[in-house]
């Protein structure tokens, strides 16, 4: 779920810098004021590998293809470094791949770090009573928010001649392609958490 | 994620690139920005030739072209759709079908948009060795965090890649169904190669702390040359040549 190049009015693709600046910038204050802020960093560029490999992978669900997101397991596992974590992931495959695009990096990273900050506060408020809801809220969430957002730049981008009712239902289309998705992320990133808190309950986030 | 792996040498081609990471990305960001500014339709051939020139001057067209074919089929979908639901000018008609005028338009222009700029991305870009990317990147004065982030999440990628892989062929051997019928069995092999892959990331990263790496992980560059200055101007000449011609109609 990238917006490609060439879709979105070129004063809302730099919009989309700026506003991921800002954010990526916020991301810094806040890590910089970790004990030892380099100590997450072989964490970040694991999930940021992760994301980018299982990103890559589209699979077809007629009549689209979708590819899991992860934003809601960035989140949860890296706090603010999955800000820049996310930004580096979309940045390797704009450059390396042409899979979203170049002048739309600000753009899909307003899609997906913001998700992943908030599915981040609802696992943190969640987990300590209920851990297997919080995880299932925060993949699904991460799909659903990235979603939410998408939509909004898309229906921003695209042509103003394009029929409201033709638009409607090319997005109503693309949003259903993605509820399996939605409660697919959901299982998924409550396994890799169940296993993790199980396995290795250093590489959950502490508080 | 095998053309990640950088290597052999480039064909040369009479009119060669700047070596220059820091050259090749801004002259990246001054063309992607300079086409995505483009509003019609006329203008477009300019462009696309510009950034084919690019591909063949990168010395490697035929990986640059076989980069494209994702961009090709979603420009493809653009140029089909668009068409049919865009605009009050009917062009022809077949049946419930109507190819309209103002449709087409958009197609063309977002189909070509998104060609011109992610060709000259594939061929600035992706040809660059990726170790010299993230130097590229601290060279434009990108923070540190970010580059040294993308450089150690290039260095795992394919380990990580082939642990994935090979988990999913275990269970797939021991009888688990492949693709998304299997959503418990997935989460569990990225369970553990992040755990798998986390330990000896940590082991790495310690190690490269010690050895002084603290301060980036990215070697400082030489300073730009004069071919890779006139780069960047001729991105930008080129840049604003092809949006004066788009305006100038």
């Amino acid at each position: 779920m990238h917006l490609p190049d060439g879709l979105v009015p070129v004063g809302l693709a730099a919009a989309g810098y700026a506003g991921s600046a800002a954010l990526l910038g916020l991301s810094f204050q806040r890590i910089a004021r970790l004990p030892d802020p380099g100590a997450a960093m072989p964490r970040a560029a694991m999930l940021t590998a992760v994301f980018f490999a299982v990103s890559s992978m589209a699979v077809p669900v007629p009549p689209t293809t979708v590819h899991p997101m992860l934003a809601g397991l960035m989140g949860v596992l890296l706090g603010w470094f999955a800000v820049p974590a996310i930004l580096v992931g979309l940045f390797l495959q704009a450059v390396l791949f042409g899979h979203g695009g170049l002048t739309t990096l600000g753009l899909n990273g307003l899609i997906l770090a913001p998700a992943a900050l908030i599915c981040w506060a609802a696992w943190r408020v969640l987990a300590p009573r209920a851990p297997t809801l919080a995880a299932v809220v925060a993949g699904s969430g991460g799909v659903v928010l990235s979603l939410a957002v998408f939509v909004a730049f898309v229906l921003i981008g695209l042509p103003a001649e394009v029929d409201a009712a033709a638009e409607r239902a090319a997005l109503g289309v693309f949003v259903a392609a993605h509820l399996p998705l939605v409660l697919a992320e959901g299982v998924l990133v409550a396994v890799v958490l169940r296993v993790l808190a199980r396995v290795e309950p250093g590489l959950l986030p502490r508080g | 994620m095998g053309d990640v792996a950088h290597g052999g040498e480039e064909r040369r081609s009479p009119l060669r690139l700047p070596e220059d990471p820091r050259a090749r990305l801004a002259m990246a960001l001054i063309l992607a920005f300079g086409f995505a500014a483009l509003g019609r339709v006329v203008t477009l051939p300019a462009a696309l030739v510009a950034a084919l020139a690019l591909a063949w001057a990168s010395g490697d067209p035929a990986r640059v072209l076989r980069g494209l074919r994702p961009a090709v089929v979603l420009a493809g979908a653009f140029l089909i759709v668009l068409p049919l639901v865009a605009g009050p000018t009917v062009l022809w008609q077949a049946g419930p079908l109507r190819l309209r005028a103002e449709g087409l338009e958009a197609g063309l222009l977002v189909a070509g948009r998104l060609l011109a700029i992610v060709t000259v991305t594939l061929s600035l870009l992706a040809t660059l060795p990726p170790h010299q990317l993230a130097a590229g990147l601290r060279g434009l004065r990108v923070p540190t965090l970010l580059a040294d982030l993308m450089l150690l999440t290039l260095r795992y990628m394919a380990e990580l890649r082939d642990t994935l892989l090979r988990a999913r062929l275990a269970r797939r051997l021991r009888g688990g169904r492949p693709g998304w019928r299997d959503l418990p069995g997935q989460g569990l092999a990225m369970a553990a190669a992040l755990i798998r892959g986390q330990r000896r990331a940590e082991t790495v990263w310690a190690a490269m702390r010690l050895r002084g790496h603290a301060a980036g992980l990215t070697a400082p560059l030489p300073q730009m040359t004069g071919r890779d200055r006139a780069g960047i101007a001729l991105a930008a000449l080129l840049a604003g040549a092809v949006l004066l011609l788009d305006r100038a109609g």
